[in-house]
């Protein structure tokens, strides 16, 4: 993956007020994010994707999020994807507690035994998340993103800017008649590029891989997707060689 | 005057990160679960958020009292949004300006602080809540509480 | 007059920085019109410290060295001791703050300014201060490291 892309995994938590284990979630969370995986996470406010946090729907638009909810309703998972975009991972506690081996968990308040043991398994298979989908179990780096300027020398056809303003940049693919937009896709090909990844069947597989983490690909889709992908990427590394 | 409704809805913030939204749940359970567990309902922001018909039509048929962690104010907005009526919104960081003495510290256990400011914004919630509501909440309200 | 800011991101944080003004290395900045320096909170250090509680400034008449106490702050997460960066005598306390100290939040390069200073020796004071754009710098800097910090 894009070293650029990779460096922070946002954690949305439903947080439910309502239930046991909404607090679960939330506890959970906070677990991964000041102690587990301290420089790796970056907390998403779930209500925020709502009321006006431009900064949390721009962070999710570009980097991979986990969503932790606390039941069935998934309302993290689904606030995710409908406001910024799917999220590259989703738990929720009443699976985890089952496969733990957990019972009981209650206290919306003040969680229980089983409560805090719930904590401990959900945060725990969040950061083996995070470290899945960082691709770097053992190596946490942080760094910030730096927003591009928008004439930072990408010059693959059909790029633009990120209609969230974020300045993060996109293209457009034409893929079965219809346009798609790929977050972050120039920038994912220029790291391509920078590591010597050639045009072929393997790396349109990869580049579908690290595209998907932003940018939604529908089920039955891989093949055009990656095939469409290849196109570009080809076309991409046929400019930059023709400017080289 | 207008009549005084059955039951009000009380909306807490849904922050991790800070103490202050704690404390802001911390008031919320004492006053639906302690103080006014006849007159109250908790809505979960979350529900709110992805459109939950329940909790939607709880907010567009009672009038809701929301405590705010952070000058964001997730918790009123989304009940504005949701064609709610914010009877009053109180801010924790207000409360706290009033009680300067407790200082709330720790996000998952709340300090002895914490807890007493958490124990004076749930008075004032209560007091709003006894100017609103009458004296029983109804069933179809409490049934309504999250599955 | 408006502002022209430069900003940042980082994480999901946008940090600006006015680029009309100097600045200490500690996050406040400073405008000087003749021999009077308004002074206030950067974007950076507002975003840090949290949503204000309590501004404490201290009051008019006050003789003040560069690296004394100027104001208390308290905010959600932190107290902190703001230190003056000019020497002078404190001229006016933004009365503002009294009633709505969450405006160094809302308004840091404008409503929210701190206090407006007479100062003694403006060129000497400046001397020690930072450009926007090393402020800019400095802050980038700070800012990506307290994304490693848990």
């Amino acid at each position: 993956m894009s070293d650029l892309l990779r460096r922070k995994v946002g954690v949305v938590a439903c947080s439910g007020e309502e239930i046991a284990e909404g607090s679960v979630t939330r506890l959970a969370a906070l677990r991964v994010l000041g102690y587990l995986r301290p420089d790796d996470t970056v907390t998403i406010c779930l209500p925020l994707f709502l009321a006006g946090g431009e900064g949390d729907r721009q962070f999710a638009r570009v980097y991979p999020t986990i969503a932790v909810d606390g039941c069935e309703k998934r309302c993290a998972a689904r606030a995710a994807e409908r406001y910024s975009g799917k999220p590259a991972a989703s738990v929720v506690v009443d699976e985890i507690v089952a496969q733990a081996g957990i019972h009981g968990v209650a206290g919306r308040r003040q969680l229980n035994a089983a409560g805090q043991q719930a904590v401990k398994a959900t945060a725990e298979r969040i950061a083996l998340l995070v470290d899945e989908i960082l691709g770097n179990a053992g190596d946490h780096h942080t760094a910030a993103l730096e927003t591009p300027a928008p004439d930072e020398g990408l010059q693959a056809e059909g790029e633009t800017t990120c209609s969230c303003g974020s300045g993060i940049p996109v293209q457009n693919v034409l893929i079965g008649g219809e346009m798609v937009t790929f977050i972050a896709l120039p920038l994912i090909m220029q790291q391509f590029r920078a590591a010597a990844k050639v045009p072929d069947a393997n790396t349109a597989r990869e580049l579908l891989d690290t595209a998907r983490i932003y940018t939604a690909v529908p089920d039955g889709a891989d093949e055009a997707y990656a095939s469409a992908l290849l196109r570009v990427y080809t076309a991409f590394c046929e400019g930059q060689e023709a400017t080289a | 005057m207008s009549e005084p409704t059955q039951c009000v809805l009380i909306v807490p913030c849904s922050g991790i990160g800070k103490p202050f939204g704690t404390v802001s749940r911390e008031a919320a359970y004492e006053v639906v679960e302690d103080l006014r567990p006849n007159q109250t309902h908790l809505v979960a922001l979350s529900r709110l958020v992805m459109g939950d018909v329940e909790a939607r039509t709880a907010v567009a048929t009672c009038p809701a009292i929301t405590l705010d962690g952070c000058k964001l104010a997730c918790a009123t907005k989304m009940v504005r949004e949701c064609g709610g009526s914010v009877m009053r919104g109180f801010a924790v960081l207000d409360v706290y300006r009033r009680h300067r003495d407790l200082k709330p510290h720790g996000i998952a256990r709340l300090n002895d602080g914490g807890l007493k400011l958490a124990h004076a914004l749930a008075t004032e919630v209560t007091a709003v809540v006894d100017s609103l509501v009458a004296p029983s909440c109804p069933a179809e309200i409490k049934g309504n509480s999250h599955v | 007059m408006m502002s022209i800011f430069i900003e940042t991101t980082v994480d999901k944080f946008t940090f600006k920085v006015a680029t009309d003004r100097a600045y200490t290395p500690e996050g406040l900045w400073v405008s000087a019109t003749g021999n009077q320096v308004r002074v206030g909170l950067t974007d950076y250090l507002q975003q840090r410290s949290g949503d204000v509680a309590f501004v404490e400034v201290k009051p008019e008449g006050t003789a003040v060295a560069a690296g004394d106490e100027l104001a208390t702050l308290e905010t959600i997460k932190v107290n902190t001791s703001l230190v003056s960066p000019v020497s002078g005598r404190v001229a006016q306390v933004n009365p503002a703050l009294e009633d709505t100290p969450e405006l160094i939040n809302s308004d840091p390069y404008g409503e929210g300014w701190l206090a407006v200073i007479s100062v003694a020796d403006w060129a000497a004071d400046q001397a020690r201060l930072l450009t926007a754009e090393q402020y800019f710098k400095q802050m980038k800097q700070q800012a990506e490291e307290d994304t490693k910090k848990p």
